[in-house]
């Protein structure tokens, strides 16, 4: 260390110090200046700026912190401290899980099909620039719609109902997985594509024999992150959209008959069973992967 | 009766990057060439316009009696399935076993479908495995690709090569991330495989002394341009200074020569 100190002290900095760029306290910068540095820095700077003025801005009536502080924890007491049906029965429950259940199965098997074939024209490595960009641009459209908003789009076509639930939830998985699946497709190593196409290989066997088996643990990661969304909004559509479901039971407890322990109650089944599939989904990651 | 010519071929990239001026040169069946040069002198673009990796900008490229700049798909499929290649990374599908991937080889054979459905005959299967037993991987067929050592992925990329039953193999860099012993054993097996099987070998070398060993026939690129197209034998020292664009003494293989 000493004699490398030694021999680095001998050489001249002069020459180097052309090429050395100081910040503004006179210290040598070792970051490069990009754009994007910039414009996250603005970014942050936007978003401290809109919290303040949003806070700023609440119309706070004459609301006493205190008292609503007192019943915040009153109400969340009964909430959460003192569950009990007393509008369903437990196998009432019970199916309307599964009828959640099955919007978000459903919404997402037939996402994923549409999705995996929409991510093969996506993905810039196998696709063409001019389609891969089309069906950017058409998914990138979808997803910036609200997939609540498109239930309640298509429930004008379909009516309220599960129909139009599974469709509007399939929309949007759809587009979702499209991005996710073609971003998985563009991390792969194109070496192995290269190889097959030198040796003659189709379109169809290069997907299935190189594309997939090197992406298929991403894909499922993937599949069941968006199952969990699914199933997280196919809670919601089901009061919005009448599909009926677990969310409906959960709208008519809070709406109808204003019962916060039934709502506890179903908040706590809803807690459990994303949990359940969270656990499941890491199982089957860890096998597949 | 030359398996490849090439008459003045020259490729652009992008429009601006000449990357070959008027190459011309032409294969016999059973010849041993290797392609020595700097990076960036062309070596695997001349590979790649062969089995059309790679779109030559001009010129004109036969094998075997196919037009290969103007074959449409399916004659390029079937020019593709008689022309094996190995990689300087191997290019395996990692996640699948030794055995698929030496499959691979006869996708070009195959139907899309039974192809896609990854539907080999029994026959495949045991060509497979004796191809494996002659490369000496046996042992590791039902491995997946990415437990295997370097020295053994490419043993696997000669074997999905030999598997499609080329007339000619196309070697990129294959020894140019492996370490001495494993580059011998994966120069013999080629040299074996162009020797007993009478399969056209091109390869691409950073090693002028291993070229010089292995190869009947060396082309020499410097800058898109064949400056050396001649016997193994003939190469003299000179000649590789001009290669490499480099004075005496400025070459790794003249390491060796210094401690003389």
């Amino acid at each position: 260390m000493g004699e490398l100190a030694i021999a680095l002290h001998s050489i001249d900095l002069s020459e180097q110090s052309k090429y050395m760029k100081k910040t503004r306290k006179g210290k040598i910068r070792t970051a490069a200046k990009t754009k994007s540095a910039a414009a996250l820095k603005l970014t942050v700077i936007a978003l401290l700026l809109l919290t303040a003025i949003g806070f700023l801005s609440f119309d706070y009536k004459k609301v006493n912190a205190a008292q609503a502080a007192f019943s915040t924890v009153q109400n969340a007491r009964v909430l959460f401290a003192q569950p009990r049906l007393s509008y369903n029965t437990v196998a009432g429950i019970a199916r309307a899980l599964f009828v959640t259940f099955s919007l978000g199965a459903l919404s997402t098997i037939f996402g994923a099909i549409l999705g995996f074939f929409g991510a093969l024209m996506c993905a810039r490595n196998i696709s063409n620039p001019t389609l891969s960009n089309i069906v950017r641009s058409f998914v990138a459209f979808i997803r910036a719609v609200p997939t609540i908003l498109w239930v309640l789009i298509l429930t004008v076509a379909a009516g309220l109902g599960s129909v139009a639930a599974v469709v509007g939830l399939t929309f949007h998985s759809a587009a979702y997985l499209v991005k996710a699946y073609s971003e998985s497709i563009e991390e792969i190593d194109s070496a192995a594509i290269e190889a097959l196409k030198a040796s003659g290989a189709s379109y169809w066997q290069i997907i299935f024999q190189a594309v997939v088996p090197s992406s298929i643990s991403y894909m499922l990661a993937w599949t069941f992150l968006r199952f969990e969304i699914n199933f997280t909004n196919a809670i919601a559509v089901g009061a919005a959209a009448g599909a009926g479901g677990i969310g409906y039971d959960l709208f008519m407890a809070g709406s109808f008959y204003f019962s916060l322990r039934e709502l506890g109650f179903i908040t706590y089944v809803v807690a459990a069973a994303v949990i359940a599939l969270e656990a499941l989904s890491t199982k089957v990651k860890a096998k597949v992967g | 009766m030359p398996i490849l010519e090439f008459q003045n071929v020259s490729k652009v990239y992008n429009g601006v990057t000449k990357a070959l001026s008027n190459v011309s040169f032409s294969v016999d069946e059973g010849d041993f060439v290797s392609i020595i040069g700097p990076s960036g002198s062309g070596k695997s673009t001349i590979l790649r316009c062969i089995n059309r990796l790679v779109d030559a900008t001009q010129g004109e490229i036969y094998f075997d009696g196919h037009d290969i700049n103007k074959a449409g798909k399916q004659e390029l499929r079937e020019v593709r399935k008689k022309i094996g290649m190995i990689f300087q990374h191997y290019n395996l599908v990692d996640r699948l076993s030794v055995i698929e991937n030496v499959l691979h080889g006869r996708l070009g054979h195959k139907s899309t479908i039974a192809g896609v459905i990854g539907a080999y005959t029994e026959q495949e299967k045991e060509t497979a495995f004796s191809i494996l037993a002659m490369l000496g991987l046996t042992e590791q067929a039902y491995k997946r690709c990415d437990e295997l050592s370097g020295g053994q992925k490419q043993r696997v990329g000669i074997a999905r090569s030999l598997m499609q039953e080329p007339r000619l193999i196309l070697c990129d860099e294959p020894i140019a991330s492996l370490d001495p012993s494993a580059s011998k054993v994966i120069m013999d097996h080629l040299s074996e495989i162009n020797k007993a099987l009478k399969i056209t070998c091109i390869a691409n070398l950073h090693q002028v002394d291993v070229a010089m060993k292995y190869a009947k026939r060396i082309i020499g690129l410097t800058s898109g341009q064949i400056v050396y197209d001649g016997p193994a034998q003939d190469l003299s020292r000179s000649k590789i200074y001009e290669i490499y664009q480099s004075n005496e003494g400025e070459l790794i293989t003249d390491i060796r020569y210094s401690y003389e």
